[in-house]
């Protein structure tokens, strides 16, 4: 086994990747730009290495800095988290002629999953479901707009390489295609240096359903079943879930028999998701044309946790054990869905100004605790969220013994979060899981836009419990937690300390 | 401490680390608060209200304007497109310029008709908000 890794990535995936190595007794490194010298995962860390400026493409996106951070603190495996570098081919086979460890998929796997024009003929020939759609050869605006006309209104717009629901961009009948294609290229460009477009026809009202899979060096590869992230905001996903409410036994099998053909058809090594188109217009016993293949994750998911909480896996450690050559540490026939678990992604957004990303320090932060509920996060009380990074503040995920059990302790775990000094979604996040419809599980991916208006629905009417601490607030001296610096300034990453 | 407000009357104490606890009618609530004096946050069962912020809410994400004709940032972010020059004619709606922030790009338009005084801002650049990017007339 390592006896020393280096995360490269930030936030609360890097604090959760150190937890398990610490719990496997591995040492860790952290990486870190100008705006995250006091971070979180820096400070839990072993050890910590600059590697450049704020903009990501110049410390957590560039390979060169991250492969020397690892030469010079003698780290054996890179571990990548997810976005950033995790997905970049390049990148693992750099690790490997460094002479470091990757710890996810071989970079082929992952070329042949990252093109999506590959990805799909590859599942065509593998007996996957795929969605129509296209990578023009031709990527100019004209021949992209050609695209749109023939896989139909409304389309998809997305980069080629990447994912994350980054830079992609719906064209419905009436819209403006030309300024989301090139809308898309910019964001494309920006987020992962390759304009490359990709096309596809939107299947309408589906849920989103993914396969976890894992598989070794040993030609195991297995099923750790499906998470519904139907709950999606332009096409960030806010909600994840296992099982999922849609997915009879016989529909659980026959899509990790294709999540599996997936991997084993690229080679997949480690952990990875498939993820799923699951069309509810499909009569029942239409076969295999329920689902289509949608793409495939060649990395840690942010929703791991839910596996994780309903097989009692930990995946991370899995990840650790497999990049170092050893068999899957765990009985494919002894693994099942034990439960229910949810997660909810706690963003530092602003529902009721267009989701705006909030920026500043965190004056007030307690997260909730008690039977059944794991946050992971990045940040504590006195941290600053910078504004060059994801907007995601926190993971709350829930388990029960059901679906209804693992609601209400959303509903309560939520009422417990304290977050004070910028806005987030908590309460948004609170209305949702009290839905009718999100109780009842009749979900889809364009469910949760739906209902915004009503989840957002503001009152401006102030408790009385409220009023009393407004007014007695500002005479109680030492009640009063003022920032000693500008709220916004995001150089100033060393935040306000009571 | 004794308060009193419009509506009723109770008993509030200050727990200490942001917490208070507030006692009507025998009834006790847990509140937190932060913040400046005069513009605090106040949380309390799971909802937090800003009293200083309710009347100046904005309810889009197009960019504040102020009394002079120039256009600010609503948020801190980075400069990814101009899509106009200085002497430009636009038309209310017209996209003057991309800002990204958090993976999120937010297009700036204009909020009325006029002529492009000036720009304020490179592409690249990272803006603060009230910093004018753009001035219209």
């Amino acid at each position: 086994m390592f006896r020393k890794i280096l995360i490269a990535n930030r936030g609360e995936i890097a604090v959760r990747v150190m937890r398990t190595c610490r719990e496997m007794g591995i040492a860790t490194v952290a990486v870190y730009s100008d705006a995250d010298r006091r971070a979180r995962h820096v400070l839990e860390a072993d050890e910590a290495v600059h590697v450049g400026p704020a903009a990501p493409a110049e410390s957590y996106l560039d390979a060169g800095r991250i492969l020397e951070a690892a030469r010079s603190t003698g780290a054996e495996a890179v571990h990548p988290g997810y976005g950033f570098l995790s997905e970049n081919p390049a990148f693992a086979a750099a690790c490997a002629d460094a002479g470091v460890v990757f710890i996810g998929p071989p970079p082929d796997a992952m070329r042949a999953m990252g093109s999506k024009i590959g990805a799909r003929r590859l599942m065509q020939t593998s007996g996957v479901p795929v969605v129509p759609g296209e990578t023009p050869a031709d990527q100019s605006t004209r021949a992209l707009l050609d695209a749109v006309t023939r896989v139909g209104r409304p389309a998809l717009i997305k980069p080629s390489s990447g994912g994350g629901g980054i830079g992609m961009r719906v064209v419905r009948a009436d819209d403006d295609a030309e300024a989301a294609i090139e809308g898309a290229r910019r964001d494309a460009e920006h987020a992962f240096g390759d304009g490359t477009l990709y096309v596809e026809r939107l299947v309408e009202r589906p849920r989103h359903v993914e396969i976890q899979i894992f598989a070794d060096t040993h030609g195991n590869c297995v099923s750790l079943f499906e998470r519904e992230c139907s709950i999606q905001r332009r096409h960030q996903k806010v909600m994840e879930e296992s099982p999922s409410p849609a997915l009879t036994p016989e529909l659980r099998t026959r899509m990790g028999e294709a999540a599996v053909a997936a991997a084993r058809a690229v080679g997949y090594q480690n952990a990875g998701t498939v993820e799923f188109l699951l069309d509810p217009s499909a009569a029942l016993g239409a076969g295999d044309q329920s689902f289509f293949f949608l793409e495939m994750n060649t990395r840690l998911q942010v929703e791991h946790p839910v596996t994780e909480l309903v097989t009692g896996l930990d995946l991370v450690r899995a990840q650790l054990l497999v990049a170092a050559g050893q068999p899957l540490p765990f009985r494919p026939e002894r693994l099942n869905q034990r439960g229910h678990a949810i997660e909810l992604r706690v963003y530092a957004e602003d529902p009721a100004t267009g989701f705006l990303p909030q920026a500043g320090p965190l004056l007030l932060y307690r997260e909730p605790r008690g039977p059944g509920v794991r946050v992971d996060s990045g940040f504590s009380e006195g941290d600053t969220v910078p504004v060059h990074y994801d907007p995601l503040l926190a993971k709350l995920v829930v388990s029960g013994e059901t679906r209804q059990a693992a609601l209400a302790r959303a509903d309560r775990a939520l009422g417990e979060f304290v977050v004070l000094g910028i806005t987030t979604n908590i309460g948004l996040l609170r209305r949702l899981v009290q839905h009718p419809e999100v109780r009842a599980g009749r979900l889809d991916t364009g469910l949760l836009d739906r209902l915004l208006p009503e989840l957002t629905a503001g009152s401006s009417e102030m408790p009385e419990p409220v009023a009393a601490v407004v007014g007695l607030y500002a005479t109680t001296p030492s009640a009063v937690a003022t920032p000693g610096h500008a709220t916004n300034d995001p150089w100033n990453s060393g935040g306000w300390r009571p | 401490m004794r308060f009193t407000t419009d509506a009723t009357s109770g008993e509030a104490e200050f727990i200490g680390n942001g917490e208070w606890r507030v006692v009507i009618d025998g009834q006790a609530h847990r509140v937190f608060a932060a913040g400046p004096a005069d513009a605090p946050w106040i949380w309390y069962d799971g909802v937090v209200y800003r009293p200083d912020v309710y009347d100046r809410r904005t309810t889009s994400s197009t960019a504040r304007r102020d009394t002079t004709g120039s256009l600010s940032a609503p948020m801190p972010a980075t400069v990814r497109a101009i899509e106009v020059a200085a002497g430009d004619h636009v038309s209310r709606g017209d996209t003057l310029l991309v800002l990204e922030a958090m993976k999120m790009e937010l297009p700036i338009k204009a909020p009325a008709d006029g002529t492009v005084v000036s720009i304020g801002c490179r592409v690249g650049e990272l803006v603060q908000p009230g910093v004018p990017l753009v001035e219209l007339r």
